[in-house]
């Protein structure tokens, strides 16, 4: 990745990405209206949310809360820029999980019970994604040789057909990065399983709609880690790619729409069991691949 | 080479003024002085010689092996002396096993054996020079102020039990009152001398009598307070090291008394390297276990923090458990796909793993740092055991931040424990209002251990390349899992200290000005020692892998270390840099804003009467305060769950594995 590479990320992403990300979060709130036989609302109610939130009176509980959710959200447009840049994919997850970590400081910040409640449980998250979000990027090193993304473009198969169990449990542990049910134990956009608000309970306004805009930033960036595993040396890469991204948060929605929030004992265990069997399987096909086919 | 042995004798000379020594006052000018001479020493050593930095030096051992004797006698009389007194027979034995050996070694073997190297200096020394220098010399100064609180605290103690009555009472409560801080600071000068020893010492003879001493000086304060409790802990310290002091003292023999007789560090590592010494190595690794608290040996680390915390700060950044894990580095050549590269991977990844994962369901501050030192030392002894040039690179980096970071967290712990009175984690909980320097630096020190941009992660993620290089694809998982844990235990402790209520008063004024220094000291370490982490790399640590490679035997110089390559590209490290010096910029820019008053209530689902108390109205209309614990998840981590079974099962990795080296070479394979 060079500086100049990155720069270009920077603006692409840092411009691009809320778009897409609103309009995702917008279409999905359409597809799950329709699967709950509503009308739902128009395709950029979240821009209007957010619009409304950002011309709200300011009330804090005290000055961190607002700074601490500012600094996420920079560190997740870094992250992405880092990604869509092509540059190095551990650089992008160490940022991500710092970014995750000052939003769980902020909730935190409020010393209030139901935000505290809401910071554990985003904590328990962590605990369940984290290590296949780990695993990905030493899986990736392991096909192309290198951690940069745009090594991907060079491939002559894209990692789906050497990682495909990787892929599996990334899909698996997205569900609980992208705030879908039944893994939605921090915070959902299912009000009938909410507890208050979860870990944004404390947030409004201004501070309430940066939330929101990280999280279109944040949709975009994880769906470009799925993407990710389609794309290869070849002039239709991206377009695959997009579909398949495209396809991926479709299936989310599917999901999202089809379970009910479960407790954090079963999304612990799920995740880990998966990411163990994924893990340990695809370490067995690499050896073998490595040691009879080369 | 005057300033190697300065830095060996002056602390030693400090120690003796300060057994001497009764005023105060007189104390801790003694103190300041000589932690300024060692810290100058140490830093112009560093400047001096980074550019040449091999350095040999051979002395006329005849009179000194006496000496060295002498002082491991005095050891183990030491121990055999408590041992007596307070009925411990099992220290006695094996203080007892440990004298007839080193006689044995030190007359019978030594004698004949001819060093032509005694002591040392390279990159990897100069690097533990500066950790026990200043990170160390920050904590005996941060300990001037903390002892004056500790002490006043004893005196208070025996001042009412004193009005008790009962003179049985009375007269142990002022044996155990009695100010014994001269002894205590002279302890901590002796430790640092014998880190000093440990570093330079080529002659193993030498290196030995270091790594007693460290065993006796830390029996000695984990014992100081001399309550049971005290005593049981520090017995079970220096049982356990003494085991090890056993194991390292037998390896000794055997190499002095084979057919090739090596009592050389550096031949050592060569031979070892080319597969020979199989058994040996192995009781070092045995002992270097027990040092660094490995699994099944981590009890006794847990136990020695009911010492003064200014101890637990200084054996668990800068010496006595990086005494072992720097031994473990040095001897990383010899490691790798045989069986002493397994056990030391197998026991380090499941010590880091067990301990992240205990970590979690503790509310005990310093029991927390104390698992996630075992941890991290367990990920360090991995990479030692991984061999490759990437893996020690990784090593090497993580001791560093784990000295600093450890070394912060420790003490502001102790700060923190003597204003709260508790050091429960939960007791914390809004301390960014109470007491916001101390929060502020626990969080740095607590961000510096786990996450990006600090130095840590980086090392870690060096340690995943290597892992992956050198065709370790198991570990990969347990290093995913065990950076999970790790995260779930920080962060919920940092969200913790935090937490911001309005209304509460500062009450950090009265920190003493000796624990401000000490604490900005280690502050600024940590900090600069992430910013200079790519020049630290290049000028430093590759150096140093490049002139351990050029020294090894040809079969490990055209394999792993063949090419000595950093696992991450500069331009990465320098963006973790830009990244680490803007947050702590818009941080410090923050800080002072931090007055100012929010004009919102929290949400107590509509009952609340008093935000800054979360009280609340309860179905009767009485006031009730609403609280918030952390989760432990004591159900599924606990350590009663898992501690017998993971000590069993290490345990069988290490005999097994001692075993077989000693099958393998008793076969001649």
């Amino acid at each position: 990745m060079t500086a100049v590479s990155f720069a270009f990320g920077l603006v692409a992403f840092g411009l691009l990405a809320p778009v897409l990300g609103c309009l995702l979060t917008g279409a999905d709130r359409i597809i799950t209206a329709r699967l709950q036989g509503r009308v739902g609302p128009p395709l950029l109610q979240p821009l209007y949310d957010v619009l409304k939130l950002l011309a709200k009176e300011k009330r804090q509980l005290q000055p961190f809360q607002g700074f601490y959710i500012l600094l996420a959200l920079i560190l997740a447009i870094l992250a992405g820029a880092i990604f869509f840049a092509g540059g190095n994919l551990l650089v992008v997850v160490f940022l991500i999980s710092l970014s995750t970590l000052f939003f769980i400081i902020a909730a935190y910040s409020a010393r209030s019970p139901f935000a505290e409640l809401g910071a554990e449980r985003e904590i328990i998250q962590v605990l369940s994604y984290e290590p296949m979000i780990i695993l990905m990027p030493a899986f990736f090193f392991m096909v192309t040789g290198s951690f940069d993304v745009s090594r991907a473009l060079s491939l002559e198969l894209p990692p789906i057909t050497q990682i495909p169990l990787i892929f599996v449990g990334l899909l698996f542990v997205l569900t609980t990065k992208l705030r879908k049910s039944p893994f939605d134990l921090s915070f959902s956009h299912h009000a009938h399983q909410e507890l208050v608000k979860g870990i944004t309970t404390e947030m409004s306004g201004r501070t309430l709609a940066l939330v929101e805009i990280t999280h279109w930033y944040e949709t975009v960036l994880f769906l470009g880690y799925a993407a990710l595993f389609f794309v290869w040396g070849s002039p239709f890469a991206l377009v695959i790619g997009l579909l398949a991204a495209l396809a991926i948060y479709f299936l989310e929605i599917i999901i999202d729409n089809s379970f009910a929030r479960v407790k954090w004992q079963a999304m612990l265990g799920w995740s880990w069991l998966v990411t163990v069997f994924c893990a340990v399987f695809s370490v067995l096909s690499v050896l073998v691949v490595k040691n009879y086919f080369l | 080479m005057t300033a190697v042995a300065f830095l060996i004798i002056a602390p030693l000379v400090a120690a003796l003024a300060l057994v001497v020594v009764r005023q105060d006052k007189a104390r801790s000018v003694v103190v300041v002085v000589a932690t300024l001479a060692l810290a100058v020493t140490a830093v112009y050593l560093a400047a001096t010689s980074i550019t040449t930095p091999i350095q040999s030096f051979n002395l006329d051992a005849e009179p000194l092996t006496y000496l060295v004797l002498a002082i491991d006698l005095a050891c183990s009389a030491y121990v055999i002396a408590r041992g007596v007194r307070l009925k411990n027979h099992l220290a006695v034995f094996l203080a007892g096993i440990q004298a007839v050996l080193v006689t044995l070694f030190e007359l019978a073997v030594a004698h004949h054996v001819a060093t032509a190297t005694d002591l040392y200096l390279d990159q990897l020394s100069i690097i533990m020079v500066l950790i026990i220098a200043l990170i160390g010399g920050g904590i005996c100064l941060y300990s001037l102020g903390y002892m004056r609180d500790f002490q006043a605290h004893l005196d208070h103690t025996a001042h009412k039990s004193s009005q008790g009555g009962d003179p049985a009472r009375l007269a142990e409560a002022r044996h155990r009152g009695r100010d014994r801080r001269g002894v205590f600071f002279a302890l901590m000068f002796v430790f640092m001398s014998a880190m000093y020893a440990i570093v330079f010492s080529n002659n193993l003879g030498w290196l030995l009598c270091g790594w007693e001493v460290t065993t006796v000086c830390s029996f000695a304060l984990i014992s100081y307070t001399r309550t049971p409790e005290a005593l049981t802990n520090a017995f079970r310290a220096v049982n356990i090291n003494l085991a090890g002091g056993l194991a390292f003292c037998l390896a000794l023999i055997l190499l002095g008394s084979s057919e090739t007789p090596i009592l050389e560090l550096d031949k050592l590592i060569f031979e070892g390297a080319d597969g020979m010494f199989m058994f040996p190595i192995a009781l070092l690794v045995f002992a270097c276990f027990t040092k660094s608290a490995q699994m099944p040996f981590q009890s006794w680390l847990l136990g020695a923090m009911v010492a003064p915390t200014p101890t637990s700060a200084l054996l668990h950044s800068s010496t006595m458990v990086k005494a072992g894990v720097f031994l473990l580095i040095k001897l990383s050549p010899t490691f790798g796909w045989d069986v002493n590269g397994m056990m030391v991977i197998f026991v380090g990844a499941l010590s880091f793993l067990y301990c992240s994962a205990v970590a979690i369901t503790q509310h005990n501050a310093k029991r927390v740092l104390a698992y996630s030192t075992i941890a991290n030392l367990g990920l360090i002894v991995c990479c030692a055991g991984i061999g490759s040039p990437e893996a020690v690179w990784a090593a090497i980096f993580l001791l560093i931040f784990h000295a600093a970071a450890k070394a912060l967290l420790f003490c502001c712990v102790g700060t923190a424990e003597h204003h709260l009175r508790s050091r429960d984690i939960e007791d914390m909980d809004n301390l960014f209002v109470r007491m916001p320097l101390l929060a502020t630096l626990m969080a740095l020190g607590m961000m510096a251990m786990f996450i990006a941009p600090f130095g840590m992660l980086i090392s870690k993620w060096a340690a995943l390349v290597s892992m992956i290089t050198s065709g370790h694809l198991e570990l990969l998982l347990v290093l995913a899992f065990g950076s999970a844990l790790t995260f779930m235990f920080w962060a919920k402790w940092l969200g913790k200290i935090l937490a911001m209520a309005q209304g509460q008063s500062n009450r950090e004024k009265t920190i003493h000005l000796s624990e401000r220094v000490g604490l900005g000291l280690m502050a600024t370490l940590l900090i600069l020692a992430t910013v200079a982490l790519p020049l630290l790399s290049s000028d430093v640590v590759v150096p140093y892998l490049q002139q351990v490679a050029s020294t090894l035997p040809l079969a490990q110089s055209n394999g792993p270390w063949g090419t000595v390559s950093t696992a991450l590209g500069f331009d990465n490290l320098l963006l973790m840099v830009i990244v680490l010096v803007a947050l702590l910029a818009v941080f410090a820019a923050r800080l002072p804003s931090r007055r100012q008053p929010g004009n919102d209530s929290v949400y107590l689902s509509g009952v609340g009467l008093d935000s800054s108390h979360r009280s609340f109205s309860d179905a009767l209309g009485h006031p009730r305060l609403a609280s918030q614990r952390n989760w432990y998840l004591k159900s599924l981590f606990g350590e009663k769950l898992w501690e017998r079974k993971g000590n069993v099962f290490v345990g069988l990795i290490l005999v097994v594995g001692i075993l077989a080296t000693f099958v393998l070479e008793a076969g001649g394979l």
